[in-house]
């Protein structure tokens, strides 16, 4: 540890003595955390300002600060199994006023992918990832914005990939390279039928 | 400013509410940046962004890359990007700033984009109109000012910030300061005044409408909780309109209010516009030049103030 380079050894060793650590932490959850959402989640001093910060937590049991304490902690299970992962609207309020310089939001990011790699997701997220794959849009055009279009003296479909799909392939292949789309696929027919 | 008038060239990045929910703010962006010496030429096969907060939940590496690949369309034109939505910003600005900044990243993409024959190689900038319209070296208040000729005398206007332009302010990077406020900004408030209306405060205007994170799809009652927050601490101060600079915000906003009525029996008739509709007004654009018959909420009572 860099803090203590330079100490006695005794000093390294109370800290390590210190660190806490439950029959379910997993270590590999508090370093694939930190390489995905390249933050400092370890830094955090558990001060609260995140939650109190956060839209969505006066109106739901979603605390920013306990999945903060679950990164460190490598509470994996209990921090992908809590449905409350998937309430954050990204907000990045709890980022801007983090004392401690972290981006709460990207530890939420990266447990959502985390998540992801077990299947833990909500289908709505699958289904942008489906939408995109279709037609380059998240929300794609429909007829009565057509018209619209129209009228305004602008093309029926957007100079996007709606009206150059020539595009799509090389769309298709970057997302087939990761193989989200089976992905997506495989567990919206698990959950859907 | 040159013989045509056009100073600045950008690629326009639509993304997809603007062009696909709202295409007024498309149309008036392109008509109110060209008064003002800006020209917004397509970014021809852009996609998606993809949505940072549907699309980057499920694989962070997937986002870069299918950002990388917009960020390649623009830098093949030798053009810098200009759009219109926070969360468009948040994919396109920020997935170019992480790339220029950290090579384990762009390795990773460009192996992908390899296939696909495109390499990124961060030759381009990325900014958000509204930054444009901000910061003189573009545009600036001075000229946006110049160029109403129908001002909004008498509306009293609030503006909604959204949160993915300018949060979180530790990693922005903006020319105009200000802009790293993110408490109590002023900023487009002063924008607001250039049209001629009257910029109203709020209670806790820079909390977030509700629908990003992919919420508005998993839980949109709770979503919707949030835009109400907002509506009630906009009908204590009494406005006539809201002005966005997110379409998707706008979308949370505008047939927000009417999944609120649905769902919590409250109904607040709040006009929401976009702020290059807002802007096109001022300049003399009309309402069907500017596609506000298409919102959910009639933007009428607004009008009948302003025109």
């Amino acid at each position: 540890m860099a803090r203590t380079k330079g100490y006695p050894e005794a000093l390294e060793k109370k800290l390590r003595d210190q660190r806490y650590i439950r029959e379910d932490s997993n270590p590999e959850f508090t370093k694939n955390v930190k390489a995905i959402s390249r933050t400092i989640a370890h830094m955090c001093y558990q001060c609260g300002t995140c939650t109190g910060s956060c839209p969505s937590a006066p109106r739901s049991s979603y605390r920013i600060r306990k999945f903060m304490r679950r990164a460190v902690l490598g509470l994996e299970n209990e921090a992908l199994t809590d449905p409350d992962l998937w309430l954050c609207t990204t907000c990045y309020s709890c980022s801007d006023r983090c004392p401690r310089d972290i981006i709460p939001t990207d530890v939420i990011m990266s447990m959502r992918n985390l998540a992801f790699k077990r299947d833990i997701v909500p289908v709505n997220f699958l289904k942008t990832v489906q939408a995109i794959y279709a037609s380059g849009h998240g929300v794609p055009n429909n007829d009565v914005n057509r018209a619209a279009r129209e009228k305004l003296g602008l093309t029926r479909d957007p100079p996007t990939t709606h009206m150059y799909p020539e595009y799509m392939p090389g769309i298709r292949k970057i997302i087939d390279h990761y193989k989200l789309k089976a992905e997506a696929d495989r567990i919206v027919k698990e959950r859907e039928g | 400013m040159s013989e045509s008038g056009i100073n600045h060239k950008f690629a326009f990045y639509l993304g997809c509410i603007a062009p696909n929910r709202y295409p007024g703010v498309e149309s008036a962006s392109i008509k109110a940046m060209k008064k003002l010496g800006v020209e917004l030429v397509p970014l021809k096969g852009a996609s998606c962004c993809p949505a940072p907060g549907a699309f980057g939940s499920i694989d962070l590496k997937v986002f870069y890359a299918m950002a990388a690949r917009n960020l390649v369309l623009a830098e093949q034109m030798k053009m810098d990007i200009a759009l219109v939505c926070n969360g468009c910003y948040k994919s396109i600005w920020e997935v170019n700033h992480k790339l220029k900044h950290n090579k384990d990243l762009r390795d990773d993409v460009n192996e992908v984009l390899k296939e696909v024959d495109m390499e990124y190689k961060g030759t381009i900038n990325v900014y958000h109109t509204a930054e444009l319209l901000y910061n003189d070296k573009f545009i600036g208040i001075e000229k946006v000012r110049d160029s109403v000729t129908n001002p909004l005398t008498g509306a009293r206007v609030a503006v909604h910030y959204g949160c993915h332009l300018v949060k979180p302010h530790k990693d922005r990077e903006f020319e105009k300061e200000v802009m790293l406020n993110t408490e109590c900004p002023t900023w487009m408030e002063e924008l607001v005044a250039a049209t001629g209306a009257t910029p109203v405060e709020y209670r806790n205007k820079m909390q977030c409408c509700g629908a990003g994170g992919g919420v508005r799809g998993y839980d949109i009652v709770h979503a919707l909780d949030i835009t109400n927050e907002k509506l009630i601490n906009l009908k204590e101060v009494g406005v006539d309109a809201l002005t966005d600079i997110c379409p998707f915000c706008q979308l949370q906003f505008d047939r927000g209010q009417i999944e609120i009525e649905e769902k919590f029996g409250v109904k607040y008739n709040l006009p929401v516009l976009h702020f290059a509709e807002l802007l096109g007004l001022a300049q003399g654009m009309s309402p069907q030049e500017l596609g506000l018959d298409l919102h959910g909420i009639s933007c009428e009572p607004f009008l009948q103030k302003v025109l």
